[in-house]
C-alpha cells in the first residue's frame, strides 16, 4: 500500500474513566499535530453507536485510510472498532488501538499531568505505527464434521453423547481397557440414589445406542497434524489380547497364576493378570495386563471360545476430525508412604478405598471390618493432597472431597450407629447443591467436626494401635484421639501422561499441570488452540455433576464450530519473506504450535508457515536470525517506528 | 578515456584486509589493468600530499579498512571522502568496528594504563606514556596522532557508499565487489557488495544435516570437543553464528569444522547484530527451567566477545559509556 497515510485519531472519554484523569482537550490538540493525522476527535463513549458513527463519518469525509482509537484495552473493543472500519469500507486491520484507560487514567489517577503526558506519548507511538499498517485478509478453512473425544469418563461420555445426538460422527478414545473413568469406581453418589457404576452404565448405554459413536478402548493419541476444522489424527491401539469372542465365562481367571492389586478396587482386593475391570464393564471382554502376565498360556489353553491371542500387536488408526475434545480426567492423589501413616498401617486408608469397602457389590460386600473387627473410632482427615496441607500436597481445593467425606461418614453412621466418627478438616466446602444439608445432617448425626491448621499427626504405635494428635483451632487445644481406622480424603491431581497429550494437541497447562482454558470465565471449555475443547477434571478438580455439565458444554461449543461450513482465522500470523529466508530452521524449533516447516524451493530450503496452525505468538519472528520471519500487525518496521516515536522528542 | 582511479587505505586494522587484497593473486593484475591505483600506503609509495593534490571527487572509489581510532585516521578518511566519488568500508572493522572495536568496553584511560603500565609483560619503571606533543632536545616539537576516546566504524565518521564484509573479505568477495563497482550498474547506496542476501546457513554444506527442530541442551566450547565435520556444528553444541550472519564466505570456517564467528555481519533487516544473535541463540536453548537455562547459558563466558565480536561499536550498546560522557 503505497498511498500517503491519512490518519484519524479518535479519543474516548469512557465517561469519566479516562476523562477523569486525562486532559482530553489537550490530547486532541496534540494528536491533530502529529504526522499524517488528518482529523482528531473525542467523544464520551467511542464504542457507542454515535461514537462509531463519528469514526465512520471521519473515514468518509476526510478520506482516511488509517484509524487510531485511544480508548480502553484492545481485548475489550478492538473487534468493535475493526467492524467500524469494515463498515466504513476500509480494511479492518488498518486500525491501531491505544489503551489510555488501563495504561493511563486508571494507573495514574493521582497524577493527571503524568496521565495526560503518557496518553500523548502512547498516541504518538500508535500514529507512527499506523502509518506503516498494511491491509490484511482473513484466512478461511473448510470444516470436517467429525470429532475426536479423548477420554471415556463421565465428561467424555456426555460430550460424545451430545455431539452424536446432533448428528456428528464421534470417535471416543480411552487409554484404559474400559470406559467409565474414575466415576465407575465410586460407590453410592451423594443425593442421587445411584452408584457411580450405574451412572456410568446409563451414560454408556446412551452412548452405545448411537450409531454415530465409535469407541476405541486401549487406545492412545499418537499424533495430531492439521488445524481447526481439519485435524489429522493418529491413534495407537494397544493389544488387549482377548477378542470379541469372549463370552465372560471366567475360566481364564481360574487358571491365571498371577495376583496383583486390583486398581479398579483401589487395591482393596486383588485381581489376576487376565481380568474384567468390573461388572458391566464396556466392552464386556476380558483383558490381559501385559505388564504382569507371565506368558504361561494357561488361559489360552482353557478358553472355550479361543478368544485369547497373546501375540496380538499394536495397531495404528488414522482419522480426520474437525474438532477435538480433551476429557482426559484426573488421578486421585496417592499419599507417599508415611504421610499420615499411609502405607505404614493397614488401618490408614484413602477415601476411595473406603468407598469400595462400603459398596455392597464391592470386595468386602459393604462390610467395614479391619482384622475381623468393626472399627469403633473412625477418623477422617480431609485436604490430603490439597490446600498445601503437607509438603507433597497441591495448593488447590479438590472440590469433591468434603461432600464425599461427609456422605461416607453418614453411610458409616447408618451401618454402625455406635461408631465414633470424627472429621478433621482444614475447612469444610460443601458448596454443591444439597451438600450443605448433608453437612448439617452430619452434625445432627453426631459426627464430630474438628478443625486443624497444622496437619494432624497420625501415630502408628508398635502394637498396631493408632493415635491422631492435632491442635484444634476452635477450642484452641491439643486433641488426642485413639483411632481404629483413619480415612484420608485425598484430592485430585492431573492424570499421568497428560503432558504427552497436551504436547501432541498443543494445549497449555497451569502450574499444577491441569490443562488451561483459553479464558477461565469467558471461554471455560475451550483451549487456546482453535478447535480444541476441554471437558471434565482435565482442567482442574470437579465433582461428577460439574464434569457432566462441562462435557455437555464442551460438546455444545464444539458444535458451534462443527455446524459451520468454514472457519475464519484472524490473519495476525507470522509470514516468511522467502527472499530473505536462509532455511536455517531456527524458527521450527521455537514454534510451540508446530506451524512451521521447511520446503525446498529452487533447490534451497525455505521456511513456510501454516496459516491454519499459526497462533501469532511471535516466537519465530523474535528468534529469526535474519529478519525473514515477520508477524503481520507487528512487523519489525512497525515496532521500530513505535520505539523511535517513543524515544524521539 | 582515463582508467578509474582507486585508493586503498587502512585505519585501525590488523593488516589482514591488505593481505586479502594481495590474495587476489594474479587477479590483482586484472585490477591493475582496469584501474589506476592512486594511493595504497601498504604497497606503494605515495604521500598524503599526493592525495591532497588530486581534485575533489577524482578518485572513483576508496577502499578503507579498519575502524577509526586515531585522529590521523579521522583526517585521512575525511580527506579520502572529499577526493572520492565512492567510499567503501572494506572488511568487518571498517564496517562495524571489528575486533579492535571490543576495546570500546574500556575507556581510553583504562587502555593506556593497562598497555603501558599494568600488563604483565610490561616493564616501564619510568612510567613513560605516549604524549600528543613533546619538545625534543633540538628544540623540535614532535607530534603523535591522538588516541580517540573510542573506536568508530567508518560510517560514523564519513558518509559510506558501500560495504564489503569479512574478516577479512575473501578474494572472491573482493573480486565480486570490484566487478560490481566497475560494471557501472551500481546497487542502492548502503548495499553490501560481493556477498549474499541470505545467511550462511543457506550456503552451508551442513545445513541439510540439521534435524527438523534445532534445539540444544548443552553448549560446548570449541576446545572441548572434536567436532564432527559432517554434522551441523550448532546441533553439536557449538555456538555457530551462521544463522545470523550474512553468507558469501563459502563457509570456510565450517569446512574446517570451526563454528561461524560472524565476520560477515548482519543481514539488511537486522538492526543490531549482537542483539539478534543473542535472541536467536537463546531461543534454541531447550530448557524451560530457569536454573537449567542459567547453567547452560553460563557456559558462554564472554558474551560480548562471542556475539558482538565484530560489531560492538556499530551496535546499540556501542561500548562502555562513562557517566561523564552521558
Amino acid at each position: 500500500m503505497n498511498e500517503e497515510p491519512r490518519i484519524g485519531v479518535y479519543i474516548c472519554h469512557c465517561g469519566v474513566n479516562i476523562a477523569g484523569s486525562v486532559n482530553i482537550k489537550e490530547v486532541v490538540e496534540y494528536a491533530k499535530n502529529l504526522p499524517n493525522v488528518i482529523e482528531a476527535r473525542d467523544y464520551i463513549f467511542m464504542c457507542s453507536a454515535p461514537g462509531q458513527e463519528i469514526i465512520k463519518e471521519g473515514i468518509k469525509k476526510c478520506n482516511l485510510n488509517r484509524v487510531v482509537v485511544a480508548a480502553c484495552s484492545p481485548t475489550m473493543h478492538e473487534h468493535t472498532f475493526r467492524n467500524v472500519l469494515a463498515e466504513a469500507g476500509i480494511n479492518p486491520y488498518l486500525l491501531e488501538m491505544v489503551n489510555i484507560r488501563e495504561q493511563c487514567s486508571w494507573v495514574h489517577s493521582d497524577n493527571k499531568e503524568a496521565a495526560t503526558t503518557k496518553a500523548k506519548l502512547l498516541i504518538r507511538m500508535a500514529v507512527a505505527k499506523a502509518s506503516l499498517l498494511e491491509p490484511l485478509k482473513e484466512i478461511t478453512f473448510k470444516v470436517n464434521k467429525n470429532v475426536l473425544v479423548i477420554g471415556g469418563g463421565v465428561a467424555g461420555l456426555s460430550a460424545a453423547r451430545d455431539l452424536a445426538a446432533k448428528g456428528f460422527k464421534v470417535y471416543l478414545i480411552e487409554r484404559k481397557p474400559v470406559i467409565g473413568g474414575n466415576t465407575a469406581r465410586l460407590g453410592r453418589l451423594a443425593h442421587a440414589e445411584i452408584k457411580g457404576i450405574d451412572l456410568v452404565g446409563e451414560l454408556s448405554r446412551q452412548v452405545l445406542s448411537s450409531p454415530n459413536i465409535h469407541i476405541y478402548v486401549d487406545t492412545e493419541l499418537a499424533n495430531v497434524d492439521g488445524s481447526v476444522g481439519d485435524f489429522k489424527i493418529k491413534l495407537v491401539k494397544n493389544p488387549r489380547y482377548v477378542n470379541e469372542k469372549c463370552n465372560l465365562c471366567g475360566e481364564c481367571v481360574k487358571v491365571c497364576p498371577v495376583d496383583v492389586p486390583n486398581e479398579y478396587e483401589f487395591g482393596v482386593s486383588s485381581r489376576k493378570a487376565i481380568y474384567l475391570p468390573f461388572r458391566e464393564a464396556y466392552p464386556p471382554i476380558y483383558v490381559v495386563d501385559s505388564e504382569n502376565c507371565t506368558r504361561c498360556f494357561e488361559c489360552v489353553k482353557v478358553c472355550p471360545m479361543n478368544a485369547i491371542n497373546l501375540a496380538e500387536k499394536t495397531e495404528e488408526i488414522e482419522l480426520t476430525v474437525g474438532a477435538i475434545i480433551i476429557a482426559a480426567g484426573h488421578e486421585p492423589y496417592e499419599p507417599p508412604i508415611g504421610e499420615f501413616g499411609y502405607g505404614v498401617s493397614s488401618r490408614v486408608i484413602t477415601l476411595f478405598q473406603l468407598e469400595r469397602m462400603l459398596d455392597e457389590a464391592g470386595p468386602t460386600k459393604g462390610e467395614l471390618k479391619l482384622d475381623g473387627r468393626e472399627p469403633k473410632n473412625i477418623v477422617f482427615i480431609t485436604c490430603v493432597g490439597s490446600l498445601n496441607t503437607t509438603p507433597n500436597a497441591y495448593p488447590y481445593c479438590s472440590r469433591m472431597c468434603c461432600s464425599s467425606t461427609i456422605k461416607n461418614a453418614l453411610m458409616i453412621r447408618e451401618k454402625y450407629p455406635e461408631a465414633n466418627i470424627y472429621i478433621l478438616h482444614r475447612d469444610i466446602r460443601t458448596y454443591s447443591r444439597g451438600d450443605e444439608q448433608l453437612y448439617l445432617k452430619a452434625g445432627e448425626s453426631l459426627i464430630r467436626f474438628a478443625r486443624y491448621r497444622e496437619a494432624p499427626n497420625v501415630i502408628v504405635n508398635p502394637d498396631g494401635s493408632i493415635n491422631v494428635r492435632f491442635f484444634e483451632e476452635t477450642i484452641q487445644e491439643e486433641v488426642f484421639l485413639p483411632a481404629d481406622l483413619v480415612v484420608l480424603s485425598v484430592g485430585m491431581k492431573p492424570p499421568k501422561d497428560i503432558d504427552k497429550v497436551r504436547t501432541i494437541v498443543k494445549v497449555g497447562c497451569g502450574p499444577e499441570g491441569f490443562l488451561r482454558e483459553a479464558h477461565l470465565k469467558l471461554r471455560p471449555v475451550e483451549a487456546a488452540t482453535d478447535g480444541v475443547y476441554l471437558a471434565g477434571t482435565v482442567t482442574g478438580p470437579k465433582n461428577v455433576i460439574e464434569s457432566i455439565e462441562s462435557g455437555s458444554a464442551a460438546a455444545s461449543k464444539a458444535s458451534t464450530l462443527l455446524t459451520k461450513e468454514e472457519v475464519r482465522v484472524e490473519p495476525l500470523i507470522a509470514v516468511v519473506d522467502e527472499e530473505r529466508c536462509s532455511g536455517c530452521s531456527i524458527c521450527i524449533g521455537v514454534c510451540p504450535y508446530g506451524a512451521i516447516r521447511l520446503k525446498t524451493q529452487e533447490k534451497a530450503r525455505v521456511a513456510e508457515v501454516d496459516p491454519a496452525l499459526c497462533k501469532g505468538c511471535g516466537a519465530c519472528a523474535a528468534s529469526c536470525p535474519t529478519g525473514a520471519m515477520q508477524q503481520f500487525g507487528f512487523k519489525d518496521a512497525q515496532l521500530k517506528s513505535q520505539v523511535l516515536a517513543a524515544l524521539t522528542k | 578515456m582515463d582508467k578509474p582511479k582507486i585508493a586503498f587505505y587502512w585505519c585501525a586494522s590488523c593488516g589482514g584486509c591488505e593481505e586479502a587484497t594481495v590474495d587476489l593473486a594474479e587477479k590483482i593484475l586484472d585490477v591493475v589493468n582496469l584501474v589506476d591505483i592512486v594511493f595504497w600506503p601498504v604497497a606503494m609509495d605515495y604521500k598524503v600530499e599526493d592525495v591532497e593534490k588530486l581534485p575533489d571527487g577524482s578518485i572513483t572509489a576508496s577502499f578503507i579498512n579498519g575502524g577509526v581510532r586515531l585522529s590521523e585516521h579521522e583526517e585521512m578518511v575525511k580527506l579520502l571522502r572529499r577526493k572520492s566519488k565512492l567510499v567503501i568500508a572494506y572488511g568487518a572493522c571498517s564496517s562495524w568496528g571489528g575486533i579492535p572495536g571490543l576495546a570500546n568496553l574500556y575507556s581510553r584511560e583504562e587502555i593506556l594504563r593497562y598497555v603501558y603500565h599494568e600488563a604483565p609483560t610490561v616493564e616501564n619503571p619510568q612510567k613513560i606514556q605516549p604524549q600528543l606533543r613533546i619538545k625534543a632536545e633540538e628544540g623540535i616539537t614532535l607530534e603523535l596522532p591522538e588516541f580517540l576516546p573510542r573506536l568508530l566504524p567508518l560510517d560514523l565518521v564519513v558518509d559510506v557508499d558501500y560495504y564489503v564484509p569479512g574478516c577479512p573479505p575473501t578474494p572472491e568477495v573482493t573480486w565480486k565487489a570490484i566487478e560490481t563497482l566497475l560494471s557501472g550498474n551500481l546497487p542502492a547506496k548502503g548495499s553490501v557488495l560481493g556477498a549474499l542476501d541470505k545467511s550462511l546457513c543457506y550456503d552451508c554444506p551442513l545445513n541439510e544435516t540439521k534435524p527438523e527442530k534445532v534445539l540444544i541442551k548443552e553448549i560446548k566450547r570449541p576446545h572441548e570437543v572434536i567436532a564432527d565435520p559432517t554434522k551441523c556444528l550448532l546441533i553439536q553444541g557449538l555456538v555457530c553464528l551462521g544463522p545470523v550472519t550474512r553468507g558469501g564466505c563459502g563457509a570456510l570456517c565450517i569446512k574446517a569444522a570451526m563454528p561461524c564467528t560472524g565476520c560477515f555481519g548482519p543481514l539488511d533487516e537486522v538492526i543490531d547484530y549482537g542483539g539478534k544473535a543473542i535472541s536467536y541463540f537463546a531461543s534454541i536453548v531447550d530448557y524451560s527451567d530457569e536454573q537449567e537455562i542459567e547453567k547452560t547459558l553460563g557456559k558462554i563466558l564472554d558474551p560480548m566477545g562471542i556475539f558482538y565480536r565484530y560489531s560492538l561499536p556499530a551496535s546499540r550498546l556501542r561500548g562502555k559509556i562513562t557517566i561523564a560522557e552521558r
